[in-house]
C-alpha cells in the first residue's frame, strides 16, 4: 500500500527571506512580499486576534485590515525600531481590542486604526535572538511559572485591554495590590524568558541597555 | 506635577501593557518625549509582548482570507492610498481625527481612548477631546446616539455584503475548477448523520479545492483540520495535514492546498480539532470523501 506523499504547504515557502527584506519590497508595492509576509505571520494574527474577540468573523476582519494597515504603512517601517512580526502583532492587539470596545459600544470597526499604525516605535526588539529560540510552549511554561494572580493581571490587560483600574474592579483586588503584581509579573517574565535563553544559548543577549533587569 | 524618573519607571509595566490611566499614560509618554536620561526599562518590558501572544497555539485562518487581503492589497495599490513617510514619533500619533472615525466616540468613550494600548495608544486624539471638554454634551450625546446607530448598522450590513461576496466567490472558484477538463471532483459525506456535506476539486497539478457547508461553528482555538491519505487500495493509517480552517455561523469552510498527490486514490477526512496542533487526526471525523484515480 502506498504511503501518502507529504504535501508541501505555502507557509514553507519562501523561507530565508529576511523581514527586512520583506517590508523593503511592500514598502515599493511589491505584492509578493506581502504575500510571503501573510504566509509567514497570519496563523499568529489569526490566534491573537480570535484570542481576544472570540468570534471568527471578527477574528478575520481583524486580521484583513492589520494585514492592510501593514501594506499602507511599509514606508514607516523603521527596521531599527523592532521586528515586523512585532510591529504587527501590536497592530492585531489594538486592532483587536478596538473592535471589541466598538462592538460593545455598537460602532462600525472604522478606517482609522488601518491609517494610523502605530510607527515603528513599537518598543524595540529587545531580544532578537530569543524568537528564534523560544516556541510557544517555553513561552507558556514562563506565563505558568509566575503566580497566577501575576499571570491573570497581565493577561488581563494584554488580552483583554483592561487598564489597572479595570482590572482591580473586575478582580476585586485593591488598585494597588493590582500595580504591584502588574510590575512583579512583567519583570519576572521577562527575566524567565531572557534566563530560559541563557540556559539555552549559553550567552545572554542583551536587552537594550546592555544590562539583564530593570535598573 | 511633573513625572520623575523614578515614577516612570515604576508605571513601566502599567504603560507597555497599556493599562494606565488615561492621565498618567500621557504622563509617562510625555515625560519619555522630553527626558534627555534613557528609560532601557521601557524597550525591556515593552519587549516583552510579543511573547505574551507567542504562548498562544497559531490558528490557521480561513483561505479565502489570504485572497482577501491580497485583493485589498492591489487595490490600494491602484488607488494609491499608501503612506510614504517614515514617522518619527516615539508614542504613535495617529491623525486628530480622520474622516473614517466616528467622531462621537472620542467625545463619547474618554475612557476607551485611555485603555488601548500603551505602543499605539491614540494620544493625540485623548488630548483632542480634553480641548473639547467646553463644548455642549447635550449636543455631543445626540450626535454619538444618532452616528452610532447609523455605524452600528452600516458595519452589520458591510460584514453581511462581505461575507455574502466571499461565499459566492468561493462556490464560484470551485464549480469552474470542477468544469476543467481533466479535474478529479468528489462529494463529501457527512460521517455523524449530520446535514453537512461539500465538494471537492482536485487539478491535475496537484491544486486541491474544497468548499464545504453544514459545518457546526467552531469555538475558541477550535479548527476543522483536513486529512489525506492517498494510496490504490485503501486509506491507509498514516494521514498527511493538508490544512485547517475555521467556521463562523455560516457553516461553511473553505480550503486550497497545492501539491496533493495525483498519481493515486485520494481519502479526504474533515475532522474538528481543539486546536491547529495536531499531527494525526484526534478530533470527531465530520466528513469523508474519496477522489478516485
Amino acid at each position: 500500500m502506498a504511503e501518502p506523499t507529504p504535501l508541501v504547504l505555502p507557509d514553507d515557502a519562501s523561507e530565508g527571506q529576511s523581514e527586512a527584506e520583506l517590508m523593503r519590497q511592500v514598502a515599493v508595492g511589491e505584492i509578493g512580499g506581502l504575500e510571503t509576509l501573510y504566509d509567514r505571520y497570519h496563523t499568529m494574527a489569526y490566534a491573537l486576534a480570535l484570542r481576544i474577540t472570540t468570534e471568527t468573523g471578527l477574528a478575520e476582519d481583524v486580521v484583513q485590515d492589520s494585514f492592510l494597515g501593514l501594506w499602507r504603512n511599509a514606508a514607516r517601517y523603521a527596521e531599527d525600531k523592532g521586528s515586523v512580526r512585532g510591529w504587527l502583532l501590536a497592530i492585531v492587539r489594538h486592532r483587536a481590542i478596538d473592535a471589541m470596545r466598538r462592538q460593545r459600544a455598537g460602532v462600525a470597526l472604522g478606517d482609522e486604526a488601518v491609517e494610523a499604525l502605530p510607527a515603528a516605535l513599537t518598543l524595540p526588539d529587545i531580544w532578537p535572538e530569543v524568537s528564534g529560540r523560544l516556541d510557544a510552549q517555553q513561552v507558556r511554561v514562563a506565563l505558568m511559572v509566575l503566580p497566577p494572580a501575576q499571570r491573570e493581571v497581565i493577561e488581563l490587560a494584554y488580552f483583554e485591554g483592561l487598564t489597572q483600574r479595570e482590572i482591580a474592579d473586575r478582580t476585586h483586588a485593591p488598585l494597588g495590590t493590582v500595580k504591584s503584581r502588574m510590575r512583579l509579573g512583567m519583570v519576572a517574565l521577562k527575566d524567565h524568558l531572557v534566563d530560559h535563553v541563557d540556559e539555552t544559548a549559553g550567552t545572554m543577549v542583551s536587552p537594550a541597555n546592555g544590562k539583564k533587569g530593570l535598573a | 506635577m511633573a513625572m520623575t524618573c523614578d515614577r516612570v519607571c515604576e508605571l513601566a509595566s502599567g504603560f507597555v501593557l497599556g493599562a494606565l490611566d488615561s492621565g498618567d499614560m500621557i504622563a509617562v509618554s510625555d515625560h519619555l518625549d522630553r527626558c534627555q536620561k534613557p528609560h532601557p526599562e521601557i524597550a525591556e518590558l515593552g519587549g516583552v509582548l510579543p511573547y505574551i501572544a507567542d504562548s498562544l497555539e497559531p490558528v490557521e485562518a480561513p483561505v479565502w482570507l489570504r485572497e482577501s487581503v491580497i485583493a485589498a492589497a492591489r487595490a490600494d495599490l491602484a488607488a494609491g492610498r499608501r503612506v510614504g513617510k517614515p514617522a518619527e514619533h516615539r508614542i504613535v500619533e495617529p491623525r486628530e481625527t480622520s474622516v473614517a472615525t466616528p467622531a462621537p466616540v472620542l467625545a463619547f468613550s474618554h475612557a476607551e481612548i485611555a485603555t488601548t494600548p500603551a505602543s499605539i495608544v491614540s494620544l493625540s486624539a485623548v488630548r483632542a477631546s480634553r480641548r473639547r471638554r467646553a463644548a455642549t454634551w447635550v449636543t455631543r450625546i445626540a450626535a454619538a446616539v444618532a452616528i452610532l446607530g447609523l455605524s452600528g448598522y452600516s458595519f452589520n450590513l458591510q460584514s453581511e455584503l462581505r461575507r455574502a461576496q466571499q461565499i459566492s466567490d468561493a462556490n464560484a472558484s470551485i464549480l469552474h475548477a470542477m468544469g476543467e477538463p481533466d479535474t478529479r471532483r468528489a462529494v463529501f459525506i457527512a460521517a455523524d448523520g449530520s446535514a453537512a456535506g461539500g465538494l471537492a476539486a482536485l487539478r491535475p497539478t496537484g491544486h486541491i479545492m474544497l468548499n464545504v457547508y453544514g459545518l457546526a461553528k467552531t469555538q475558541g482555538n477550535e479548527v476543522y483540520v483536513v486529512w489525506l491519505s492517498s494510496g490504490n487500495g485503501s486509506p491507509t493509517s498514516s494521514w498527511t495535514k493538508a490544512g485547517s480552517f475555521t467556521v463562523d455561523d455560516s457553516g461553511r469552510g473553505y480550503l486550497e492546498v497545492d501539491n496533493a498527490p495525483t498519481s493515486s486514490n485520494l481519502w479526504l477526512y474533515v475532522c474538528r480539532e481543539a486546536n491547529g496542533n495536531v499531527l494525526q487526526p484526534t478530533g470527531p471525523r465530520v466528513l469523508t470523501a474519496t477522489i478516485w484515480l
